[in-house]
């Protein structure tokens, strides 16, 4: 059993990641994108799963393990494995503004859409996701709430512990959940 | 619901038949199962869109709509997953098909095949993807069925036996399209296991209907067989008569081939018009032609869909069954018919968006027609994929762009960009394609303006957009298109064709031949050319000149109408009415949606004496065009003569002198 820490980036995946390595799972990263404003504890990622289209056999290596696979890349993943697949929800007005942010430090160029399109897109792109993984029968899916999770730590934690196959430490996922780590706060939500 | 004229309808795709081919294989007893289908239906040519792509026109067979509307606008389309290609899907279709809404109505439908049609659709039955039937060509490959490739997917195990490998087909199954295949040498020449393919893939579809036809219970069935075209595309070369460039001994080998593949796919007709019984609707058709003859193209456009230029505009359409007439001919069919009329069948409304027509003509009695605004906005499950699974690809293409400038995923190989790229670019002619052909030249102009903006260096875009400035009347600015492309050294003949029908309209008949003898001179086979050169001699009244380029028109290509029609207009200006007659009625004969020809045949027969089917053929052009001032004035003089109808002819005067006082004032203004 492979555990997948997934969601559109930005939406609080990086948070899982520390939580369930905080409850004592084995996670399998590589420490290559270090810890920054944004993720002050660390983004939790492994290079090769950006690689997963062209290798998805390299998943192999998570055997046991957690690993954060982004949204787009789930699709890749063989099916001759089964998945546990924690999924974070965040509201797509944070993840934009949050995503833009993100790119304007890297120096990079993202889609050429406005926040509102953009918001769109990526909520077409969530639904789709949804609608295939209800059709995967070699995945387990638990979707968890970003703001749900902030907001009430231990109904969301204990929800997550029911989902996973294996005991992991409570208090010490807890710890982790620290809502002065959500930074970009939509104003639509803020009020 | 009105009345139902149909128990069960079987729709049966072949795609790129054509009846150049037929006739002669039923005249030789070679295709008897679609002779029996002929002569116990109504059959007849059915016109093709533009452009002639099979994704776009076998789902305007499916919807009754255009591929603007459907929505399906090339073969591939940006796969969000990977950053490349896939072949398009059926997420991408944005209508109903016939299934969907015969799906929502309850009957039992199943579609097996079609094109964009992964992945299958949760419909009222059995759906099968086209990738059903795409088997590996070597034996030790394993032949897993892609996932959603069959609704439901409990079947897929039993289906999936049924497949069909390239490596089962035996040699002595391969004879009959290949007498002399023991001659190939397959190290070389790979063309046999091509053809083993190709039987085998077609054959797992054939099975797969068949299986459901004996299976389950059923209202309706649509099955597509791409065979035809595949063989056609592969092996028409050396269809005889050889073609300039084809080696003999490969002629030799491989002349039987696509004989032998209208027989093959004949065999399947047989099997499937006698599973579906006697009650059965059958509606065979095809969604474009396929040149045989000396028109077969001797080069390729060097653009993505270049082999397109095989395609003939007229396709086959046969339909059988109660209700419908017997052994007749039907005209003026075009592809989006399909639909309309199989509702009709069913006793349901046709959509008003719906694009096609229900084909009357066909029917023994006028059918009840019903109508709804649109089928899209009814209520209730019809069998289309969840809107989840439905996703703009631009809206896709954005997302994955957003990822990788996030470093959440590796951006697309240049190759992958660069094919996505391209794709997106033909997605955007083909829909300019589509507005022209629907003569919504204001729609196709900002994306043909984009189109070359992006590519100036694309003769083929240059070209539809003077084309579209033409015809929304910009002669100026359609002018200077044609002149850059000339600047730049692209003196393609089209461009010459296109500027000599513009001087013809300006009246420049001089200047308009000038260019047309030169496009005639680079490439004399030019779709039309001869028909322009022959209504520029007309102007001029040189009628032997006339007389010789649509005679030219009629060697390249008898079956057009407007190359006969030319003739029957010199031959009337050179009073040799009999002749004029003769080619009128070829041309009606061929379209007969011709409002001209009619009347050709109108002013030939009055000169004979004839005078009743004079009046006749002038009330038929005027059915069709009743702006056609000349007819009425005819139509006057003929019932105006004593023993004529002299009421009709003072309403024919009247509707003459009112004709007249309209071109007028228009003509003042």
């Amino acid at each position: 059993m492979i555990t997948v820490v997934s969601g559109v980036p930005r939406s609080g995946t990086s948070l899982m990641m520390q939580m369930v390595a905080a409850g004592g799972m084995e996670i399998l990263t590589d420490g290559l994108r270090g810890a920054d404003e944004r993720n002050p504890r660390g983004y939790f990622e492994w290079e090769p799963a950006k690689h997963l289209l062209q290798e998805p056999g390299r998943i192999a290596e998570a055997e046991g393990r957690a690993v954060k696979v982004i949204s787009s890349l789930l699709m890749s993943l063989p099916r001759d494995r089964s998945y546990q697949v924690l999924f974070m929800h965040r509201p797509l007005a944070e993840v934009v503004a949050s995503q833009a942010e993100m790119i304007r430090r890297r120096g990079t160029q993202g889609a050429a859409l406005t926040p509102a399109a953009l918001e769109a897109a990526l909520e077409g792109h969530v639904r789709q996701v949804m609608a295939w993984l209800e059709r995967q029968p070699h995945m387990r899916v638990c979707h968890v709430h970003y703001h749900r999770l902030l907001q009430e730590p231990q109904a969301e934690t204990d929800s997550i512990l029911a989902f996973l196959d294996e005991p992991l430490n409570r208090a010490a996922m807890l710890a982790q959940i620290d809502p002065s780590l959500r930074r970009q706060r939509h104003e639509s939500t803020a009020k | 619901m009105g009345q139902p004229l149909a128990k069960k309808v079987l729709l049966i795709g072949f795609d790129g038949a054509d009846w150049k081919l037929i006739n002669p294989l039923m005249d030789q007893g070679l295709m008897p199962a679609l002779e029996r289908l002929v002569n116990e239906g109504v059959m007849g040519n059915v016109a093709t869109l533009q452009p002639v792509l099979s994704p776009l026109l076998w789902n305007s067979i499916a919807t009754g709509k255009r591929a603007d509307k459907h929505g399906i606008l090339n073969f591939v389309e940006p796969d969000p997953h990977s950053g490349g290609l896939r072949p398009i899907t059926s997420t991408s279709r944005k209508v109903k098909a016939v299934w969907n809404i015969l799906t929502q109505r309850g009957f039992r439908t199943h579609v097996v095949g079609w094109f964009a049609g992964h992945p299958a659709e949760p419909i009222n039955g059995v759906c099968i993807s086209p990738l059903y039937a795409h088997t590996p060509t070597s034996p030790d490959q394993p032949r897993p069925l892609p996932p959603g490739t069959i609704h439901p997917a409990e079947l897929a195990e039993t289906l999936a036996e049924l497949r069909i490998s390239p490596a089962e087909i035996t040699s002595e199954e391969l004879l009959p399209f290949v007498p002399l295949a023991a001659k190939v040498d397959q190290e070389k020449d790979r063309r046999l296991a091509v053809l083993a393919k190709l039987i085998a893939d077609n054959c797992s579809v054939h099975n797969a209907a068949t299986w459901i036809l004996q299976n389950q219970q059923w209202d309706f069935l649509a099955v597509f067989y791409d065979g035809i075209d595949h063989f056609s595309h592969a092996f028409m070369q050396f269809h005889p008569p050889r073609m300039e460039g084809v080696p003999e001994d490969l002629f030799e080998l491989y002349k039987d081939v696509v004989t032998g593949a209208y027989r093959f796919h004949d065999m399947l007709l047989e099997t499937l018009v006698t599973l579906a019984g006697p009650e059965a609707t059958v509606i065979l058709v095809s969604d474009h032609g396929f040149h045989s003859d000396h028109l077969r193209p001797r080069g390729m456009p060097r653009e993505p869909a270049g082999p397109a230029i095989w395609h003939r505009p007229h396709g086959i359409l046969c339909l059988k069954g109660p209700h419908l007439q017997r052994d007749e001919r039907i005209y003026g069919a075009t592809l989006l018919d399909i639909t309309p009329t199989i509702l009709t069948l069913f006793g349901l409304p046709v959509g008003e968006d719906m694009d096609g027509k229900v084909l009357l003509q066909a029917f023994e009695e006028p059918p009840q027609i019903g109508r709804i605004p649109n089928w899209e906005q009814e209520a209730g499950e019809c069998g289309m994929h969840p809107a989840e699974m439905r996703m703009d690809p631009e809206a896709a293409r954005a997302v994955i762009e957003q990822f990788v400038a996030l470093g959440y995923m590796e951006p697309p190989t240049e190759d992958q960009s660069k094919a996505q790229s391209m794709a997106r670019r033909e997605e955007k002619y083909n829909l300019a394609r589509v507005h022209l052909d629907a003569r919504r030249f204001r729609e196709a102009l900002p994306l043909l303006k984009e189109l070359l903006e992006e590519n100036p260096d694309e003769a083929r875009f240059a070209q539809h957009l003077a084309e579209c400035h033409k015809q929304l009347g910009q002669v100026g600015e359609a002018k200077a298109v044609l002149a850059q492309l000339l600047e730049r050294g692209q003196t393609e003949p089209r461009s010459d064709l296109l500027m000599g029908l513009i001087k013809f309209e300006e009246g420049d008949t001089e200047g308009a031949l000038e260019h047309l003898l030169r496009a005639e001179e680079a490439n004399p086979r030019l779709p039309g050319l001869h028909l322009r050169i022959g209504d520029a001699y007309l102007r001029m009244r040189r009628w032997e000149d006339a007389e010789r380029a649509f005679e030219r028109a009629v060697d390249i290509d008898g079956d057009s109408p407007y190359a006969h029609l030319g003739l029957a207009v010199v031959r009337l200006r050179q009073r040799r009415s009999r002749e004029a007659a003769e080619q009128a009625l070829v041309a009606v004969g061929l379209q007969h949606f011709l409002p001209l020809g009619h009347y050709c045949l109108g002013v030939a027969l009055a000169r004979l004496r004839r005078l009743d089917r004079a009046v006749l053929a002038f009330e038929t052009a005027l059915t069709m065009a009743p702006g056609l001032l000349n007819a009425h004035r005819w139509i006057a003089t003929i019932e105006g003569m004593p023993g004529g109808n002299a009421e009709k002819a003072a309403e024919h005067r009247r509707r003459a002198q009112e004709l007249a006082r309209q071109r007028r004032k228009a003509a003042r203004l």
